[in-house]
């Protein structure tokens, strides 16, 4: 099973299109930069002086990182990491 | 419409067991702030008020367009002519829909100003906007005021809602400690907006709003929910550790109200999908329509009506179109620089 990165719409163009993308890794950080070794658009839109931007939050399994171990929670095959903004229109 | 049984009308929503004539019956006593009556605020409303609220605070800044006719639900081609607020047309059809609802339509801003007045007697905050900073500043007040929220948010084919229960869930600046700025992610223009997303994350936001009406907030969704229609994928993010986020949170845990306090917050906002900036004075002021009017007929073509003043001028040789209302705020078309439409603004209104 690999590890899956759920990519927001706003970032997808970013990402040759794609809504999800197939990475490996033994942390978020590790699989995030994985994403944007193949994905090298990305880096601007995710990070900003090597920090996640703040209103990117990131949940492994629709759980929230902060309440994890931050960039340094553990993956294992098989979990989905999901890239969330808030969303603003309405 | 006259019935002798006035609960009758709700016969169907009440054999709801979480409902009853109990829950009926408090929610016909509540009363609810809506903080936008747009895309989202206008399927609130229509469910709201066909639900049988008590008293239905409507508050929107903009008129109806055309473009806003796809989505916003209680708008017609008719309000469109008449060039009407919102807030205003709203509230025709919101009365004709339920007379026994009282609806008071306000044709405003909301800001740090005046949100607290507009929410101040409401059991529950509804978010109807298309904004951070808006949403930012509902957060504020309900925790100050200690009342329920239910945020929705819907762009291109996505959507999310939560709902906020002070001191029992996550406000909304536990889970989003900063909002996208400008150009970071889609807007109604840049990404388009798909009718459906709208009317379901209201919908979603509306059964939120009759469980915490009803008096039945066991029922109420405690996480993130996302939902995108294209790709047919739906999340429920645990977001319920958060709370306060350990002390951190400046609003909930430390009640600090920095949107409040007017420590964020711009006197410019580029509005979604439009091309177009709102200009906001700092102090309210009361124009005089003839008078701007007559200022601006040797710059360009001037109509107005009691609500609005429309002002179309070439400028620089790009044209732009004004709204301006009576508390001195413009909508400044063809610009979404909000410099320049501070420019353009001082340039024809004044200050």
């Amino acid at each position: 099973m690999p590890i899956v990165v759920d990519l927001p719409p706003p970032i997808r163009e970013q990402a040759g299109g794609n809504s999800q993308v197939t990475v490996q890794g033994a942390t978020v950080r590790a699989a995030l930069t994985d994403l944007i070794a193949q994905h090298p658009a990305l880096e601007a839109k995710l990070f900003d002086k090597g920090e996640i931007r703040p209103y990117i939050n990131v949940f492994v399994n629709d759980e929230d990182i902060r309440f994890l171990d931050e960039m340094d929670t553990a993956i294992a095959d098989g979990v989905t990491i999901a890239l969330v903004p808030a969303v603003a229109g309405g | 419409m006259s019935t002798e049984n006035p609960l009758e009308r709700y016969s169907r929503q009440m054999r709801v067991p979480g409902i009853g004539k109990a829950g009926q019956q408090k929610i016909m006593a509540s009363r609810v702030t809506l903080c936008g009556v747009g895309a989202l605020g206008t399927v609130l409303a229509n469910t709201l008020v066909r639900a049988g609220v008590g008293f239905l605070r409507v508050i929107d800044r903009d008129f109806v367009e055309p473009s806003n006719l796809q989505r916003q639900v209680l708008f017609d081609e008719s309000d469109v002519t008449g060039n009407l607020p919102k807030a205003e047309a709203a509230a025709i059809k919101l009365r004709q829909i339920n007379s026994t609802v009282t609806v008071e339509p306000v044709v405003a801003d909301i800001n740090r100003t005046n949100i607290e007045d507009l929410c101040k007697d409401a059991d529950l905050i509804l978010d109807g906007t298309d904004n951070f900073e808006i949403r930012y500043l509902i957060n504020d007040v309900a925790i100050k005021q200690n009342k329920p929220w239910v945020y929705g948010g819907a762009v291109g084919t996505e959507g999310m809602t939560m709902t906020i229960l002070p001191g029992e869930t996550p406000c909304l600046q536990c889970v989003f400690e900063k909002s996208p700025g400008p150009g970071e992610v889609g807007t109604c223009e840049t990404a388009g907006v798909l009718g459906p997303i709208v009317s379901l994350i209201a919908s979603m936001q509306a059964a939120e709003a009759l469980k915490i009406l009803a008096g039945k907030t066991e029922a109420v969704n405690r996480e993130l929910f996302l939902i995108n229609l294209w790709d047919n994928t739906s999340r429920r993010m645990k977001i319920a550790p958060l709370k306060g986020r350990k002390g951190k949170c400046r609003c909930c845990a430390q009640r600090q109200f920095e949107w409040l306090e007017g420590e964020h917050g711009t006197q410019t906002t580029s509005l979604c999908g439009r091309n177009a900036v709102q200009v906001t004075q700092r102090r309210a002021t009361s124009l005089s329509f003839p008078d701007l009017a007559r200022q601006l007929e040797t710059s360009g073509t001037v109509t107005a009506n009691k609500f609005l003043l429309k002002f179309a001028v070439t400028d620089g040789g790009d044209p732009y179109e004004f709204t301006v209302f009576p508390d001195g705020r413009a909508i400044i078309k063809g610009t979404d620089d909000t410099d320049r439409a501070r420019t353009l603004y001082a340039k024809y209104i004044g200050h």
